[in-house]
């Protein structure tokens, strides 16, 4: 549906992570958290969860019902870079619509989010801007975090910094911002 | 004492079972606890939450279906606060629900309708949030409709389809206010392992998943001067009909039926059982084949053992999850296939009327029949075999609509030709009936002997559980099956896809040394199938079978191979079975499909 024949994870690479972790328990998110980690674009194709399920005999809808579940997995290509606004009651309050309705910048960011969705990647695949319910920094407000550090009190001159330094990929600018 | 424990419901004390819910406890002494949620063929969720009550002592209201009964509790199930609750979960449950009751196709069978209806919800205080909410239909598959907007999440279908059908086809993805009933990747049920056996439909408490109906297209075919239609109905409708038309579970109404379909328009009215008979006479020939190639002839493409393809629930189930043992299946046609192939042909050539003015219709228990009509392999006739695939219940909603006043009706014979049925024909409806079909005509063609068993009752294969088996061993065969002398012939019956599944993984793990086994696809056999009355349980299934096997106790002729139409078409139309006939209208082939 969504995976590209380039982009599918090797099924030796699958055979290999299930083999590490058969019978141990939580063994199917492990290995599916292994398997996202192993695609190009950190993220479950059909045909790697097919492959999964019929290595494994886990029905693949079961499969699926795990991959929805979990923010963590991805169904969706993901861009080089990540850029998460959190979206919970406190950051809300403090503007953080406003921070996502910035990231207008990127053409068809706000229509994704604005047709319901929680995820967003450029066409390069450079950038992936997602949605969270809550951080936990929430006396931060608003926090949006890039490539996994945490920016707080943001406002909408430093999003748009920090959205500039990603495409310039320019991540020590960024690094001193936070 | 030990073992049981007093507990009072309304300050009424019962004595029950330790491990005995708070719902079943309040059964016992004639308090009934709404459900949605709660099945009696499947685990308990304890999702819904409409089931609460008020234990003393407890602050929190509990899930009567979920909580065991514990000594000395005190539950109140009708205080203000459990009817408040419970009336505040329904209003809930509506708020997300596309109540537009007049025009969904569950109207008057809905369980959530009923308690709406019950609770008196005439105003509701949350906002209705359908319009906000993306809901799809899918209505790809030739049998099931999935409408999420009428979905209240209880599970009760993907309970089924992994508990009783080990199919999985349905799961719960994503989460909170985004959780939804689904099946991989949102993909159309048309295009994933569901098997159409329809058990989903029959467990939905509202009409979330229904059958595809083709009711106004066959109104349209009798409507036709042009057409000339024809409806068989198969063995299991006979014992479920009148559930929908008035009767307690467990009643026949076989000549009131045939009565009906006349009265509907029909220009003929047949049996499936015809065909059922046809069908031992076509599947006992290839077993006797199977085991001479593989005993006589040590032929190792023989393959053993033989299963039945009957149920086209089980046979979708097999390519899917099972492809490499294809070779297995019988190569017979259902009975409804047969059915089809013939009229169009046989019947059309007899009554010298034009088959492309035939339209075949019939009346099954079954949406994987739908399925099965519409496979590209069912055209032997040169026309499609089988036009049209009712359910029970879509017959009943026609005999409503038709202004029959069902119960008045007297009882009528069906036409000939096609017509004509045997007990064996009757007992397909239930589970192991095929075995026990398949045993008194195959015993009796090779030792020229009645099957040693008393009245022709194969106890053995009789009853619901699971997975049954016997065997009969073969004494003094006549000359022409000599090399079967002292082989014990061993067969198995497996009913619902969760004990196909367990059968099959035993012969793959090589523990099982049958000749042949029997897979129906639906809990019960047809009986229990997911087109037949709703609700189901198993005391409803149990009488449907009583009522199956006094149909066939009650039939002057009980072995199929004394069907007097059998014997005609052989000697008129089809040879002998196996012939080249046979082999062009009855047989068929199977393809592998992928497990998603």
């Amino acid at each position: 549906m969504n995976a590209t024949v380039e982009s599918r994870v090797d099924t030796a690479i699958i055979d290999e992570i299930i083999s590490r972790h058969k019978g141990k328990p939580g063994e199917l998110l492990t290995v599916m958290e292994e398997v996202q980690e192993a695609s190009e674009f950190k993220f479950l194709d059909d045909a790697s969860m097919e492959y999964l399920s019929s290595q494994t005999r886990v029905p693949l809808s079961r499969i699926y019902s795990v991959a929805t579940f979990y923010s963590f997995f991805n169904l969706k290509p993901q861009g080089k870079h990540s850029l998460i606004v959190c979206r919970g009651t406190a950051c809300h309050t403090k503007g953080s619509k406003v921070l996502l309705d910035d990231l207008a910048l990127l053409p068809g960011c706000k229509e994704a989010f604005d047709s319901g969705e929680t995820t967003f990647t450029t066409e390069d695949k450079q950038i992936t801007v997602k949605t969270v319910a809550c951080f936990g920094q929430c006396a931060l407000a608003p926090v949006v975090a890039v490539d996994g550090v945490i920016y707080s009190n943001v406002t909408s001159e430093q999003i748009k910094k920090l959205l500039q330094n990603l495409q310039e990929d320019n991540k020590d600018e960024n690094f001193r911002l936070s | 004492m030990g073992n049981k424990l007093k507990i009072t419901i309304n300050g009424e004390t019962v004595e029950v079972e330790k491990g005995t819910s708070i719902l079943d406890a309040a059964k016992q002494v004639g308090v009934i606890i709404p459900t949605l949620c709660y099945h009696k063929d499947l685990c308990v969720a304890g999702n819904c939450r409409v089931c609460v009550v008020e234990i003393a002592g407890q602050k929190r209201l509990a899930a009567a279906c979920a909580t065991p009964c514990e000594e000395g509790m005190d539950v109140l199930t009708n205080t203000h606060k459990v009817r408040n609750s419970r009336k505040h979960i329904i209003e809930l449950l509506l708020s997300e629900h596309n109540a537009d009751c007049t025009s969904c196709y569950k109207n008057g069978n809905c369980e959530l309708q009923l308690l709406a209806s019950e609770y008196k919800i005439m105003n509701q205080d949350f906002i209705h949030l359908v319009p906000f909410k993306n809901y799809t239909v899918d209505m790809f598959s030739p049998s099931i409709i999935k409408d999420d907007s009428k979905c209240i999440r209880c599970q009760r279908c993907v309970r089924t389809c992994a508990e009783l059908q080990s199919v999985n086809a349905l799961t719960m993805s994503y989460k909170g206010e985004h959780a939804k009933i689904t099946t991989f990747f949102e993909k159309s049920m048309n295009d994933v392992v569901c098997t159409n056996c329809g058990q989903c439909i029959n467990h939905c408490p509202t009409g979330a998943l229904v059958e595809k109906n083709y009711i106004e297209e066959v109104w349209s075919a009798i409507a036709d001067k042009n057409k000339y239609v024809v409806v068989q109905t198969a063995p299991a409708v006979r014992v479920g009909l009148g559930e929908e038309l008035g009767f307690d579970p467990g009643e026949r109404v076989t000549g009131k039926m045939v009565a009906a379909l006349k009265r509907l328009g029909f220009d003929a009215v047949m049996d499936t059982d015809f065909t059922a008979d046809l069908t031992i006479m076509e599947e006992g020939t290839e077993l006797l084949t199977r085991l001479k190639g593989a005993l006589v002839d040590k032929n190792p493409d023989i393959k053993l053992p033989m299963a039945t393809s009957c149920s086209p629930g089980w046979i979708k189930f097999i390519e899917h999850m099972y492809p490499d043992y294809l070779g297995n299946l019988s190569t017979c046609k259902s009975p409804q296939q047969m059915f089809g192939a013939l009229v169009k042909t046989y019947y059309a050539k007899a009554r010298k009327i034009e088959p492309d003015k035939i339209v075949s219709v019939s009346i099954m228990p079954c949406t994987a029949k739908k399925f099965e009509a519409s496979r590209p392999e069912m055209h032997d006739s040169g026309y499609r075999d089988v036009d049209y695939v009712l359910t029970t219940r879509e017959l009943a909603i026609m005999i409503k609509q038709a202004g029959i006043d069902f119960m008045k009706l007297n009882d009528m014979h069906y036409d000939r030709l096609m017509g004509e049925s045997t007990g064996a024909g009757v007992i397909f409806g239930a589970t192991g009936g095929v075995m026990e079909a398949a045993l008194r005509t195959a015993y009796e063609l090779v030792t020229g002997r009645e099957v040693p068993f008393e009245n022709l009752n194969i106890n053995p294969v009789r009853g619901m559980e699971g997975v049954k088996e016997a065997s009969v061993k073969i004494e003094k065969p006549l000359s022409e099956w000599s090399f079967l002398e002292g082989v014990e012939l061993r067969c198995a019956v497996a009913h619902g896809l969760v004990n196909a599944k367990k059968v099959m993984d035993a012969i793959k793990a090589g523990k099982a040394n049958y000749h042949f086994i029997e897979f129906m696809a639906c809990p019960g056999g047809c009986l229990g199938g997911g087109g037949q009355p709703i609700p189901t349980s198993p005391e409803i299934r149990k009488r449907r079978a009583e009522a199956i096997y006094a149909e066939d106790a009650g039939m002057p002729l009980r072995k199929s191979h004394q069907n007097p139409e059998v014997v005609k078409i052989y000697k008129d139309f089809l040879g002998k079975p196996l012939g080249e006939k046979s082999h062009h209208l009855l047989h068929t082939k199977y393809v592998p499909r992928k497990r998603y």
